[in-house]
Protein backbone atom coordinates (compact mmCIF):
# COMPACT_ATOMS: atom_id res chain seq x y z
CA UNK A 1 0.00 0.00 0.00
CA UNK A 2 1.66 3.12 -1.08
CA UNK A 3 0.64 6.84 1.12
CA UNK A 4 0.86 9.88 -1.67
CA UNK A 5 0.66 13.61 -0.47
CA UNK A 6 -0.40 15.88 -3.88
CA UNK A 7 -0.35 19.39 -3.70
CA UNK A 8 -0.95 19.57 0.11
CA UNK A 9 -1.27 23.14 1.81
CA UNK A 10 -1.91 24.01 5.42
CA UNK A 11 -2.11 27.30 6.78
CA UNK A 12 -3.11 27.85 10.34
CA UNK A 13 -4.35 31.63 10.32
CA UNK A 14 -1.63 34.06 8.36
CA UNK A 15 0.83 30.87 9.28
CA UNK A 16 1.44 28.32 6.27
CA UNK A 17 2.30 25.45 7.91
CA UNK A 18 2.99 23.11 4.48
CA UNK A 19 3.18 24.50 1.21
CA UNK A 20 2.69 22.50 -2.26
CA UNK A 21 3.67 19.58 -0.56
CA UNK A 22 4.09 16.63 -2.76
CA UNK A 23 5.52 12.89 -1.51
CA UNK A 24 5.03 9.48 -2.63
CA UNK A 25 6.15 6.68 0.15
CA UNK A 26 6.16 3.24 -2.02
CA UNK A 27 4.18 0.19 -0.62
CA UNK A 28 6.71 -1.14 2.39
CA UNK A 29 8.78 1.64 2.72
CA UNK A 30 10.32 3.64 5.56
CA UNK A 31 9.83 7.61 4.84
CA UNK A 32 11.67 9.98 7.78
CA UNK A 33 10.50 13.51 7.04
CA UNK A 34 13.00 15.19 8.29
CA UNK A 35 13.45 19.00 9.36
CA UNK A 36 14.14 21.14 12.11
CA UNK A 37 11.00 22.02 14.69
CA UNK A 38 8.02 24.08 13.17
CA UNK A 39 8.81 23.28 9.76
CA UNK A 40 5.30 21.51 9.36
CA UNK A 41 6.74 17.83 9.30
CA UNK A 42 3.95 16.97 12.25
CA UNK A 43 1.48 18.87 10.46
CA UNK A 44 1.75 16.08 7.79
CA UNK A 45 1.66 13.62 10.09
CA UNK A 46 -1.53 15.02 11.46
CA UNK A 47 -2.88 15.54 8.27
CA UNK A 48 -2.09 11.71 7.03
CA UNK A 49 -4.02 10.61 10.48
CA UNK A 50 -6.90 12.88 9.91
CA UNK A 51 -6.53 14.63 12.31
CA UNK A 52 -5.76 17.94 10.35
CA UNK A 53 -7.65 18.64 7.43
CA UNK A 54 -5.59 20.35 4.38
CA UNK A 55 -6.56 23.58 2.56
CA UNK A 56 -5.57 22.30 -0.39
CA UNK A 57 -4.41 19.29 -1.97
CA UNK A 58 -4.99 15.05 -1.05
CA UNK A 59 -3.79 12.55 0.71
CA UNK A 60 -3.78 8.88 -1.47
CA UNK A 61 -3.81 5.56 0.15
CA UNK A 62 -3.13 2.65 -2.22
CA UNK A 63 -5.00 5.50 -4.98
CA UNK A 64 -7.91 5.78 -3.00
CA UNK A 65 -8.54 9.73 -1.96
CA UNK A 66 -8.63 9.71 2.43
CA UNK A 67 -8.12 13.68 2.42
CA UNK A 68 -11.47 13.68 4.17
CA UNK A 69 -12.02 10.18 5.64
CA UNK A 70 -12.00 10.11 9.35
CA UNK A 71 -9.20 8.70 10.90
CA UNK A 72 -10.47 5.80 12.21
CA UNK A 73 -11.51 4.58 8.69
CA UNK A 74 -8.13 4.96 7.42
CA UNK A 75 -7.02 1.99 9.06
CA UNK A 76 -3.18 3.78 9.84
CA UNK A 77 -1.66 3.01 13.64
CA UNK A 78 0.15 5.99 14.92
CA UNK A 79 2.59 5.99 17.39
CA UNK A 80 2.85 9.35 19.78
CA UNK A 81 5.65 11.27 21.11
CA UNK A 82 4.03 11.20 24.59
CA UNK A 83 3.39 7.20 23.70
CA UNK A 84 -0.62 8.20 24.36
CA UNK A 85 -1.02 4.90 26.44
CA UNK A 86 -4.76 5.26 27.82
CA UNK A 87 -3.67 5.61 31.95
CA UNK A 88 -6.57 3.58 33.11
CA UNK A 89 -5.97 0.57 31.09
CA UNK A 90 -3.33 -2.66 31.62
CA UNK A 91 -0.90 -3.03 29.76
CA UNK A 92 -3.08 -6.09 27.85
CA UNK A 93 -6.32 -3.59 27.76
CA UNK A 94 -3.94 -0.99 25.42
CA UNK A 95 -2.62 -3.66 23.34
CA UNK A 96 -5.83 -5.05 22.65
CA UNK A 97 -8.32 -1.52 22.08
CA UNK A 98 -8.12 -1.41 18.63
CA UNK A 99 -8.92 -5.43 18.51
CA UNK A 100 -11.82 -5.17 20.86
CA UNK A 101 -13.07 -1.80 18.74
CA UNK A 102 -13.40 -3.96 16.24
CA UNK A 103 -15.48 -6.31 18.01
CA UNK A 104 -13.02 -8.85 17.46
CA UNK A 105 -14.00 -12.03 19.84
CA UNK A 106 -12.10 -12.01 23.42
CA UNK A 107 -10.17 -15.48 23.15
CA UNK A 108 -8.69 -14.39 19.77
CA UNK A 109 -7.94 -11.08 20.73
CA UNK A 110 -6.15 -12.36 24.18
CA UNK A 111 -4.28 -14.89 22.42
CA UNK A 112 -2.69 -12.33 19.83
CA UNK A 113 -1.82 -9.57 22.85
CA UNK A 114 -0.27 -12.32 24.36
CA UNK A 115 1.38 -13.26 21.54
CA UNK A 116 2.80 -10.07 20.67
CA UNK A 117 3.40 -9.18 23.97
CA UNK A 118 6.36 -11.96 24.10
CA UNK A 119 7.69 -10.93 21.03
CA UNK A 120 8.17 -7.44 22.63
CA UNK A 121 8.99 -8.78 25.76
CA UNK A 122 6.25 -7.08 27.14
CA UNK A 123 4.92 -10.45 28.76
CA UNK A 124 4.91 -10.06 32.70
CA UNK A 125 3.66 -6.43 32.48
CA UNK A 126 0.45 -7.49 30.84
CA UNK A 127 -1.74 -6.58 34.06
CA UNK A 128 0.26 -3.14 35.23
CA UNK A 129 -0.79 0.16 34.25
CA UNK A 130 1.03 2.56 32.22
CA UNK A 131 2.06 4.62 34.98
CA UNK A 132 4.20 1.41 36.24
CA UNK A 133 6.33 1.21 33.34
CA UNK A 134 9.86 2.51 32.65
CA UNK A 135 9.78 4.59 29.68
CA UNK A 136 11.49 2.00 27.18
CA UNK A 137 8.38 -0.48 28.19
CA UNK A 138 5.75 2.40 27.97
CA UNK A 139 7.27 2.89 23.95
CA UNK A 140 7.05 -0.90 23.28
CA UNK A 141 3.33 -0.93 24.39
CA UNK A 142 2.79 1.89 22.27
CA UNK A 143 4.71 -0.14 19.38
CA UNK A 144 2.60 -2.89 20.26
CA UNK A 145 -0.84 -1.52 19.98
CA UNK A 146 -0.14 0.29 16.67
CA UNK A 147 1.32 -3.14 15.44
CA UNK A 148 -1.53 -5.41 16.81
CA UNK A 149 -4.23 -4.81 13.46
CA UNK A 150 -1.77 -4.90 11.59
CA UNK A 151 -2.66 -1.64 9.86
CA UNK A 152 -2.03 -0.42 6.16
CA UNK A 153 0.31 2.28 7.07
CA UNK A 154 2.32 3.56 10.40
CA UNK A 155 2.75 6.84 11.62
CA UNK A 156 5.46 8.02 14.26
CA UNK A 157 5.55 11.62 15.65
CA UNK A 158 9.41 11.57 17.16
CA UNK A 159 8.72 7.78 19.35
CA UNK A 160 12.19 7.76 20.76
CA UNK A 161 12.15 11.48 21.61
CA UNK A 162 11.54 10.70 24.74
CA UNK A 163 13.92 8.16 25.85
CA UNK A 164 17.26 7.96 27.04
CA UNK A 165 20.56 8.34 25.28
CA UNK A 166 21.06 4.68 25.20
CA UNK A 167 17.88 3.09 25.13
CA UNK A 168 17.25 5.38 22.08
CA UNK A 169 19.81 3.37 19.97
CA UNK A 170 18.84 -0.04 21.17
CA UNK A 171 14.88 0.40 20.32
CA UNK A 172 15.89 2.59 16.71
CA UNK A 173 17.33 -0.25 15.73
CA UNK A 174 14.33 -2.53 16.75
CA UNK A 175 12.28 -0.02 15.71
CA UNK A 176 14.14 -0.22 11.66
CA UNK A 177 14.16 -4.33 12.33
CA UNK A 178 10.73 -4.73 13.01
CA UNK A 179 9.57 -2.36 10.02
CA UNK A 180 11.40 -3.77 7.57
CA UNK A 181 10.21 -7.80 8.90
CA UNK A 182 6.37 -5.86 8.81
CA UNK A 183 6.85 -4.30 5.66
CA UNK A 184 4.47 -1.28 6.08
CA UNK A 185 4.87 1.40 4.45
CA UNK A 186 6.08 4.45 7.69
CA UNK A 187 6.11 7.55 7.76
CA UNK A 188 8.57 8.69 10.66
CA UNK A 189 8.78 12.41 11.65
CA UNK A 190 11.93 13.53 13.10
CA UNK A 191 14.58 16.24 13.93
CA UNK A 192 17.09 14.05 14.56
CA UNK A 193 19.48 13.47 11.92
CA UNK A 194 21.19 10.43 13.45
CA UNK A 195 17.73 8.86 13.21
CA UNK A 196 16.76 9.76 9.90
CA UNK A 197 19.44 8.47 8.49
CA UNK A 198 19.99 5.28 10.13
CA UNK A 199 16.19 4.56 9.99
CA UNK A 200 14.95 5.45 6.40
CA UNK A 201 14.89 4.36 3.32
CA UNK A 202 14.39 7.72 2.33
CA UNK A 203 14.69 11.01 4.05
CA UNK A 204 11.89 14.03 2.93
CA UNK A 205 13.96 17.18 4.40
CA UNK A 206 11.82 19.73 5.01
CA UNK A 207 11.90 23.41 5.73
CA UNK A 208 9.37 25.94 6.74
CA UNK A 209 6.47 23.82 5.07
CA UNK A 210 8.20 22.75 2.09
CA UNK A 211 9.95 19.86 0.39
CA UNK A 212 13.35 20.71 -0.01
CA UNK A 213 14.71 17.29 -0.92
CA UNK A 214 13.11 13.58 -0.84
CA UNK A 215 16.06 10.83 -1.35
CA UNK A 216 18.01 7.99 -0.03
CA UNK A 217 19.98 8.87 3.07
CA UNK A 218 23.44 8.32 1.12
CA UNK A 219 22.06 10.85 -1.66
CA UNK A 220 20.33 13.42 1.01
CA UNK A 221 24.54 13.27 2.65
CA UNK A 222 26.81 13.07 -0.67
CA UNK A 223 24.31 15.02 -3.37
CA UNK A 224 22.46 17.83 -1.26
CA UNK A 225 20.22 19.62 -3.50
CA UNK A 226 20.61 23.01 -2.08
CA UNK A 227 22.58 25.02 1.20
CA UNK A 228 19.57 23.88 3.74
CA UNK A 229 20.10 20.36 3.10
CA UNK A 230 23.79 20.43 2.94
CA UNK A 231 23.82 22.02 6.20
CA UNK A 232 20.91 20.39 8.08
CA UNK A 233 23.00 17.08 7.58
CA UNK A 234 26.01 16.43 8.77
CA UNK A 235 27.43 16.23 12.69
CA UNK A 236 29.67 18.81 12.56
CA UNK A 237 27.87 20.55 9.37
CA UNK A 238 28.83 21.56 6.64
CA UNK A 239 31.94 24.32 5.89
CA UNK A 240 30.74 26.73 3.35
CA UNK A 241 33.13 29.19 1.87
CA UNK A 242 31.77 32.24 0.06
CA UNK A 243 33.39 33.23 -3.03
CA UNK A 244 30.59 35.48 -3.96
CA UNK A 245 29.14 34.04 -7.69
CA UNK A 246 29.56 30.52 -5.77
CA UNK A 247 28.99 29.13 -2.03
CA UNK A 248 31.51 26.01 -1.84
CA UNK A 249 30.25 23.33 0.85
CA UNK A 250 33.08 20.90 2.16
CA UNK A 251 32.23 18.30 4.83
CA UNK A 252 34.56 18.23 7.92
CA UNK A 253 35.77 14.75 6.96
CA UNK A 254 37.08 15.94 3.65
CA UNK A 255 39.49 18.36 4.35
CA UNK A 256 42.84 17.77 4.40
CA UNK A 257 45.44 19.84 6.80
CA UNK A 258 49.13 18.97 7.19
CA UNK A 259 51.40 20.75 10.40
CA UNK A 260 54.04 21.49 7.21
CA UNK A 261 53.45 24.36 4.23
CA UNK A 262 51.88 23.00 0.98
CA UNK A 263 51.94 24.88 -2.38
CA UNK A 264 48.17 26.07 -3.12
CA UNK A 265 47.19 25.42 0.54
CA UNK A 266 45.34 27.95 2.83
CA UNK A 267 47.16 28.61 6.14
CA UNK A 268 44.91 28.91 9.30
CA UNK A 269 45.37 28.62 13.13
CA UNK A 270 43.90 25.54 15.47
CA UNK A 271 42.00 27.16 17.12
CA UNK A 272 40.49 24.20 19.52
CA UNK A 273 40.44 20.48 19.48
CA UNK A 274 37.87 17.88 20.30
CA UNK A 275 38.25 14.90 20.97
CA UNK A 276 35.89 12.50 21.12
CA UNK A 277 37.52 9.06 21.02
CA UNK A 278 37.52 7.32 18.02
CA UNK A 279 37.76 10.08 16.17
CA UNK A 280 38.78 14.06 16.80
CA UNK A 281 37.33 17.83 14.99
CA UNK A 282 39.68 20.36 15.20
CA UNK A 283 38.70 23.71 14.42
CA UNK A 284 40.71 25.99 12.73
CA UNK A 285 40.68 30.55 12.24
CA UNK A 286 41.53 31.57 8.93
CA UNK A 287 41.17 35.15 8.59
CA UNK A 288 37.39 35.59 9.17
CA UNK A 289 36.49 32.17 8.51
CA UNK A 290 36.03 29.53 10.69
CA UNK A 291 36.91 25.65 9.89
CA UNK A 292 36.08 21.95 11.12
CA UNK A 293 38.15 19.04 10.49
CA UNK A 294 37.37 15.58 10.99
CA UNK A 295 40.91 14.20 12.38
CA UNK A 296 41.65 10.41 13.09
CA UNK A 297 41.95 9.46 17.04
CA UNK A 298 45.28 10.64 18.54
CA UNK A 299 46.41 12.86 15.92
CA UNK A 300 48.01 15.50 17.65
CA UNK A 301 47.38 19.07 17.34
CA UNK A 302 48.27 22.01 19.66
CA UNK A 303 46.33 25.28 20.24
CA UNK A 304 47.17 28.48 17.86
CA UNK A 305 49.25 25.86 16.01
CA UNK A 306 49.90 27.15 12.35
CA UNK A 307 49.03 24.87 10.40
CA UNK A 308 47.65 24.21 5.93
CA UNK A 309 44.42 22.96 4.90
CA UNK A 310 42.75 22.45 1.29
CA UNK A 311 39.54 20.76 0.46
CA UNK A 312 40.17 17.01 -1.00
CA UNK A 313 40.03 16.99 -4.48
CA UNK A 314 36.47 16.14 -5.91
CA UNK A 315 34.62 16.24 -2.36
CA UNK A 316 33.39 20.14 -2.86
CA UNK A 317 29.78 20.77 -2.85
CA UNK A 318 28.82 23.84 -5.12
CA UNK A 319 25.69 26.10 -4.54
CA UNK A 320 24.06 29.08 -6.20
CA UNK A 321 24.25 31.77 -3.37
CA UNK A 322 21.36 33.72 -4.97
CA UNK A 323 18.88 30.01 -5.30
CA UNK A 324 20.26 28.29 -2.83
CA UNK A 325 20.08 25.47 -5.36
CA UNK A 326 23.58 23.37 -5.74
CA UNK A 327 25.24 23.56 -9.24
CA UNK A 328 26.44 20.53 -11.22
CA UNK B 1 7.34 19.86 67.48
CA UNK B 2 5.85 21.22 63.63
CA UNK B 3 3.69 18.52 63.53
CA UNK B 4 2.26 19.29 67.30
CA UNK B 5 1.13 22.89 66.05
CA UNK B 6 -0.42 21.03 62.48
CA UNK B 7 -2.12 18.47 64.87
CA UNK B 8 -3.37 21.29 67.36
CA UNK B 9 -4.93 23.54 64.48
CA UNK B 10 -6.78 20.79 63.08
CA UNK B 11 -8.28 19.63 65.74
CA UNK B 12 -9.38 23.77 66.40
CA UNK B 13 -11.06 23.99 62.46
CA UNK B 14 -12.50 20.39 63.69
CA UNK B 15 -14.21 21.29 66.76
CA UNK B 16 -15.28 24.81 65.20
CA UNK B 17 -16.89 22.83 61.86
CA UNK B 18 -18.72 20.10 64.27
CA UNK B 19 -19.57 22.33 66.98
CA UNK B 20 -22.66 22.70 65.80
CA UNK B 21 -23.22 19.28 64.31
CA UNK B 22 -22.92 18.17 68.05
CA UNK B 23 -25.23 20.34 69.52
CA UNK B 24 -27.66 19.13 66.49
CA UNK B 25 -27.07 15.56 67.92
CA UNK B 26 -27.09 16.13 71.96
CA UNK B 27 -30.48 18.29 71.35
CA UNK B 28 -32.31 15.98 69.05
CA UNK B 29 -32.00 13.25 71.85
CA UNK B 30 -32.35 15.67 74.93
CA UNK B 31 -35.94 15.67 76.88
CA UNK B 32 -37.39 18.90 75.96
CA UNK B 33 -36.58 21.06 79.78
CA UNK B 34 -32.91 19.44 78.82
CA UNK B 35 -32.68 21.08 75.88
CA UNK B 36 -33.25 24.64 77.04
CA UNK B 37 -30.88 23.85 80.96
CA UNK B 38 -28.35 27.00 81.84
CA UNK B 39 -25.50 26.15 81.94
CA UNK B 40 -25.84 23.73 78.65
CA UNK B 41 -25.50 20.19 79.43
CA UNK B 42 -22.66 18.97 77.36
CA UNK B 43 -22.76 15.33 77.91
CA UNK B 44 -24.76 14.92 81.89
CA UNK B 45 -28.67 14.03 80.20
CA UNK B 46 -30.69 11.80 80.20
CA UNK B 47 -30.56 10.23 76.14
CA UNK B 48 -34.50 10.06 74.86
CA UNK B 49 -35.74 9.19 71.52
CA UNK B 50 -39.15 10.85 71.80
CA UNK B 51 -38.06 13.27 69.71
CA UNK B 52 -37.69 10.73 66.62
CA UNK B 53 -40.43 9.29 67.30
CA UNK B 54 -42.48 12.79 67.38
CA UNK B 55 -40.32 13.28 63.85
CA UNK B 56 -40.71 9.72 61.65
CA UNK B 57 -44.38 9.89 63.16
CA UNK B 58 -45.61 12.66 61.64
CA UNK B 59 -47.70 12.63 58.81
CA UNK B 60 -45.39 13.76 55.88
CA UNK B 61 -42.08 13.05 56.87
CA UNK B 62 -41.48 9.65 54.97
CA UNK B 63 -43.28 11.99 51.69
CA UNK B 64 -40.45 14.75 52.24
CA UNK B 65 -37.56 12.44 52.87
CA UNK B 66 -38.69 10.52 49.48
CA UNK B 67 -39.04 13.81 47.73
CA UNK B 68 -35.90 15.24 48.71
CA UNK B 69 -34.45 11.80 47.24
CA UNK B 70 -35.90 11.97 44.08
CA UNK B 71 -34.93 15.90 43.78
CA UNK B 72 -31.75 15.77 44.43
CA UNK B 73 -31.06 12.68 42.08
CA UNK B 74 -33.34 13.64 39.37
CA UNK B 75 -31.87 17.16 39.35
CA UNK B 76 -28.08 15.82 39.66
CA UNK B 77 -28.32 13.47 36.89
CA UNK B 78 -30.09 16.06 34.71
CA UNK B 79 -27.45 18.41 34.84
CA UNK B 80 -24.93 15.91 34.31
CA UNK B 81 -26.45 14.64 31.29
CA UNK B 82 -26.60 18.02 29.91
CA UNK B 83 -23.69 19.33 31.27
CA UNK B 84 -21.22 16.86 30.67
CA UNK B 85 -21.27 16.82 27.25
CA UNK B 86 -21.23 20.88 27.01
CA UNK B 87 -18.32 20.82 29.29
CA UNK B 88 -16.68 18.58 26.72
CA UNK B 89 -17.48 20.57 24.05
CA UNK B 90 -16.03 23.38 25.59
CA UNK B 91 -12.85 22.19 26.20
CA UNK B 92 -12.01 20.75 23.50
CA UNK B 93 -13.37 23.43 21.10
CA UNK B 94 -12.21 26.87 21.87
CA UNK B 95 -14.77 29.10 23.07
CA UNK B 96 -14.13 31.29 25.27
CA UNK B 97 -16.62 33.35 25.57
CA UNK B 98 -19.31 31.01 25.67
CA UNK B 99 -17.91 29.46 28.49
CA UNK B 100 -17.58 33.13 30.79
CA UNK B 101 -21.35 33.86 29.59
CA UNK B 102 -22.53 30.16 31.41
CA UNK B 103 -20.33 31.41 34.59
CA UNK B 104 -22.20 34.57 34.12
CA UNK B 105 -25.52 32.72 35.10
CA UNK B 106 -24.12 32.24 38.63
CA UNK B 107 -23.02 36.05 38.92
CA UNK B 108 -26.47 37.15 40.67
CA UNK B 109 -27.52 36.68 43.94
CA UNK B 110 -30.34 33.71 43.15
CA UNK B 111 -33.02 35.41 45.19
CA UNK B 112 -33.37 38.53 42.45
CA UNK B 113 -34.78 35.61 40.48
CA UNK B 114 -37.31 34.09 42.03
CA UNK B 115 -40.20 36.60 40.99
CA UNK B 116 -40.27 35.67 37.52
CA UNK B 117 -39.59 32.24 38.33
CA UNK B 118 -42.33 31.83 40.43
CA UNK B 119 -43.93 32.98 37.87
CA UNK B 120 -42.31 30.69 34.80
CA UNK B 121 -43.64 28.10 37.18
CA UNK B 122 -46.47 29.03 37.56
CA UNK B 123 -47.77 29.76 33.98
CA UNK B 124 -46.18 26.17 33.20
CA UNK B 125 -48.45 24.30 36.01
CA UNK B 126 -45.33 23.51 37.87
CA UNK B 127 -45.87 24.78 40.87
CA UNK B 128 -46.08 22.91 43.99
CA UNK B 129 -44.34 20.16 42.07
CA UNK B 130 -40.95 17.87 41.95
CA UNK B 131 -41.07 18.82 38.32
CA UNK B 132 -40.47 22.11 38.68
CA UNK B 133 -38.21 21.72 41.66
CA UNK B 134 -36.07 19.14 39.59
CA UNK B 135 -35.97 21.77 36.51
CA UNK B 136 -35.10 24.59 38.60
CA UNK B 137 -32.05 22.68 40.71
CA UNK B 138 -30.53 21.35 37.50
CA UNK B 139 -30.46 24.58 35.73
CA UNK B 140 -28.86 26.05 38.80
CA UNK B 141 -25.90 23.15 38.99
CA UNK B 142 -26.10 23.29 35.27
CA UNK B 143 -23.40 25.88 35.09
CA UNK B 144 -21.51 24.00 37.95
CA UNK B 145 -21.14 21.32 36.18
CA UNK B 146 -19.90 23.04 33.13
CA UNK B 147 -16.97 24.87 34.64
CA UNK B 148 -16.33 21.78 36.71
CA UNK B 149 -16.00 19.02 33.99
CA UNK B 150 -14.53 21.71 31.76
CA UNK B 151 -11.60 21.87 34.32
CA UNK B 152 -11.03 17.69 34.03
CA UNK B 153 -11.75 17.28 30.93
CA UNK B 154 -8.97 20.29 30.04
CA UNK B 155 -6.34 17.86 32.22
CA UNK B 156 -7.01 15.04 29.33
CA UNK B 157 -4.04 15.12 26.91
CA UNK B 158 -6.09 15.32 23.77
CA UNK B 159 -3.43 13.21 22.15
CA UNK B 160 -5.41 10.29 23.78
CA UNK B 161 -8.50 11.19 22.20
CA UNK B 162 -6.36 10.94 18.68
CA UNK B 163 -4.75 7.43 19.42
CA UNK B 164 -8.38 6.11 20.19
CA UNK B 165 -9.64 7.49 17.27
CA UNK B 166 -6.74 6.62 14.92
CA UNK B 167 -7.27 3.42 16.42
CA UNK B 168 -10.41 3.02 15.05
CA UNK B 169 -12.70 4.51 17.65
CA UNK B 170 -15.30 7.35 16.46
CA UNK B 171 -15.21 10.61 18.64
CA UNK B 172 -18.17 9.35 20.71
CA UNK B 173 -16.58 6.15 21.67
CA UNK B 174 -13.09 7.77 22.50
CA UNK B 175 -15.25 10.19 24.54
CA UNK B 176 -16.94 7.18 26.50
CA UNK B 177 -14.00 4.67 26.43
CA UNK B 178 -11.02 6.65 27.32
CA UNK B 179 -12.06 9.92 28.12
CA UNK B 180 -15.20 9.60 30.49
CA UNK B 181 -12.94 6.68 32.81
CA UNK B 182 -10.17 8.64 33.39
CA UNK B 183 -12.14 11.72 34.64
CA UNK B 184 -14.60 9.78 36.41
CA UNK B 185 -13.00 10.81 39.76
CA UNK B 186 -14.14 14.30 38.78
CA UNK B 187 -17.25 13.45 37.62
CA UNK B 188 -18.20 11.71 41.09
CA UNK B 189 -16.96 14.94 42.74
CA UNK B 190 -19.23 17.14 40.65
CA UNK B 191 -22.12 14.73 41.33
CA UNK B 192 -21.34 14.83 45.58
CA UNK B 193 -22.07 18.60 45.20
CA UNK B 194 -24.50 18.72 43.02
CA UNK B 195 -26.80 16.27 44.77
CA UNK B 196 -25.59 18.05 48.12
CA UNK B 197 -27.10 21.32 46.70
CA UNK B 198 -29.73 19.74 46.08
CA UNK B 199 -30.40 18.42 49.33
CA UNK B 200 -29.90 21.21 51.21
CA UNK B 201 -32.03 23.82 49.28
CA UNK B 202 -34.08 25.80 51.43
CA UNK B 203 -35.92 29.11 50.10
CA UNK B 204 -36.47 28.22 46.74
CA UNK B 205 -38.11 25.31 47.82
CA UNK B 206 -40.40 27.04 50.48
CA UNK B 207 -41.30 29.48 47.87
CA UNK B 208 -42.08 27.18 45.20
CA UNK B 209 -44.17 24.31 47.03
CA UNK B 210 -46.70 25.04 49.28
CA UNK B 211 -48.50 21.94 49.28
CA UNK B 212 -46.82 18.75 51.92
CA UNK B 213 -47.18 16.35 48.05
CA UNK B 214 -44.42 18.35 46.78
CA UNK B 215 -42.06 19.66 49.56
CA UNK B 216 -38.62 18.70 50.72
CA UNK B 217 -36.71 17.92 53.47
CA UNK B 218 -35.72 21.17 54.39
CA UNK B 219 -39.13 22.55 53.94
CA UNK B 220 -40.49 20.06 55.68
CA UNK B 221 -38.20 20.15 58.99
CA UNK B 222 -38.77 23.95 58.98
CA UNK B 223 -42.52 23.31 59.08
CA UNK B 224 -41.76 22.40 62.60
CA UNK B 225 -41.62 25.78 63.14
CA UNK B 226 -45.34 26.57 63.96
CA UNK B 227 -47.39 29.35 65.13
CA UNK B 228 -47.58 28.02 68.90
CA UNK B 229 -44.31 26.41 69.19
CA UNK B 230 -40.65 25.13 67.66
CA UNK B 231 -40.62 22.03 67.85
CA UNK B 232 -36.49 21.71 68.37
CA UNK B 233 -36.16 18.14 69.43
CA UNK B 234 -38.12 17.04 66.34
CA UNK B 235 -36.62 19.79 64.05
CA UNK B 236 -32.95 18.45 65.16
CA UNK B 237 -34.01 14.73 65.13
CA UNK B 238 -35.02 15.39 61.36
CA UNK B 239 -32.30 17.74 60.55
CA UNK B 240 -29.87 14.71 61.49
CA UNK B 241 -31.58 12.07 59.54
CA UNK B 242 -31.29 14.58 56.63
CA UNK B 243 -27.34 14.84 57.31
CA UNK B 244 -27.25 10.75 57.13
CA UNK B 245 -27.39 10.40 53.27
CA UNK B 246 -25.14 12.97 53.02
CA UNK B 247 -22.64 11.76 55.31
CA UNK B 248 -22.94 8.72 53.92
CA UNK B 249 -22.70 9.79 50.05
CA UNK B 250 -19.77 11.81 50.59
CA UNK B 251 -17.89 8.99 52.84
CA UNK B 252 -18.70 6.37 49.61
CA UNK B 253 -17.34 9.19 47.46
CA UNK B 254 -14.74 10.13 49.34
CA UNK B 255 -11.96 8.61 47.66
CA UNK B 256 -12.93 10.22 44.13
CA UNK B 257 -13.74 13.90 46.26
CA UNK B 258 -10.25 13.70 46.93
CA UNK B 259 -8.62 12.75 43.68
CA UNK B 260 -10.91 14.90 42.09
CA UNK B 261 -10.82 17.82 43.81
CA UNK B 262 -6.71 17.51 43.66
CA UNK B 263 -6.43 16.13 40.22
CA UNK B 264 -4.24 17.55 37.58
CA UNK B 265 -2.13 18.71 40.79
CA UNK B 266 -0.08 15.85 40.32
CA UNK B 267 1.19 14.38 36.74
CA UNK B 268 0.59 10.99 37.01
Amino acid sequence: MDLTFHGITKRFGSVTAVEDFTLTAAPGEFVVLLGPSGCGKSTLLRIAAGLETPDAGAVRMGGRDITRAEPKDRDLAMVFQSYALYPHMTVAENIAYPLRIRGRPASEIDAEVRALAERLGLDGLLDRLPRALSGGQRQRVALARAIIRRPKAFLMDEPLSNLDARLRLEMRAELKHLQRELSTVTLYVTHDQAEAMTLAHRIAVIDRGRLLQYDTPWNIYHRPANLFVAGFLGSPPMNFFDHGEVILGVRPEDIEVSREAQPDWQPARVWVVEEMGNESFVVLHAGDTRVTVRVPAGARFDLDQPVWFRAAPGKTHRFDPKTTEALG
Amino acid sequence: MKTAWKYALAALALALALAPVYWLVTISIKKELDQFAYPPLWWNFAPTLEHYRDAFGARSFGRFLANSALVAAGSTLAALLLGVPAAYGLARFRWERLSFWILSTRMLPPIVTIVPLFLMLREARLLNSLLGLGLLYTAFNLPFVIWMMRGFFDEVPVELEEAARLDGDSRLGALVRVVLPIVRPGLAATAVFCAIVAWNEFLFALILTQTEAAATLPVGIASRVTQYEIKWGAMSAAGVVAMAPVLAFAAAAQKYLVRGLSLGAVKG
